[in-house]
């Protein structure tokens, strides 16, 4: 099922020296398979998490996700 | 595959595989192919099993992954959780109504216990069997 919300996780995360997710995963509070959940669009985060992953990579919230209305 | 989601698998295989033999066991004694006391001594161990083997698989998966297994629920997860229930509910509310329309087939307590054991034993599937179609789902 399309997501109306996308994400750079994976670019982010390759730009941070090839970030793990598992890396990540523990400075956001979630499991891997939460990370890999989100970044394959199939669950979006809340809004807690969300900032929270745009905190690790030190950019807004609207640089890691946007949403698209068409879908 | 995360410890929550092993941990649903396991309660999922040990309730078909203990339960499945519970019920057959009550079928045999409904139908007077076993006396009662050896039905209820059958019944006994087979949930003794079910309670050895819920711990003993869980032992083991958390001494494969520690920390996965320490670590809270995160909000997927509890997500998963919530929504496999809601729909578990829903067959348990079923069964009950089903263990009350027994009431009018027969005045079996044992009867009418079994139906809302089977009941519960259903929701149980479907609370297991919901979360590891969501899980696989996202993966």
């Amino acid at each position: 099922m399309a997501c109306a919300i996308r994400n750079r996780i994976r670019d982010l995360r390759a730009a941070r020296g090839d970030m793990t997710q598992q890396a990540l995963a523990d400075r956001i509070g979630v499991t891997r398979q939460t990370v890999n959940a989100i970044e394959l669009g199939k669950y979006s985060p809340s809004l807690e998490v969300a900032f929270r992953i745009a905190a690790v990579f030190g950019v807004h919230i609207d640089d890691v996700f946007q949403f698209d209305p068409e879908v | 595959m995360s410890f929550r989601e092993k941990s649903a698998w396991i309660s999922f295989l040990s309730i078909l595989g203990v339960f499945i033999p519970f019920f057959w066991n009550s079928y045999r004694q409904f139908s007077g192919q076993v006396d009662g006391p050896t039905a209820l001594s059958v019944a006994v161990w087979l949930l003794v099993a079910f309670v050895v083997l819920e711990i003993v698989l869980h032992a083991a998966v958390a001494m494969q992954a520690p920390s996965d297994a320490r670590s809270p629920r995160d909000e997927r997860e509890r997500l998963i959780e919530m929504r496999a229930t809601r729909v578990a509910f829903q067959v348990l509310v079923v069964g009950a109504l089903a263990g009350v329309a027994t009431i009018h087939f027969t005045r079996s307590a044992w009867a009418i216990q079994q139906v809302v054991l089977l009941a519960i034993v259903l929701a149980e599937l479907v609370k297991f069997g919901g979360q590891i179609v969501l899980y696989r789902r996202d993966a």
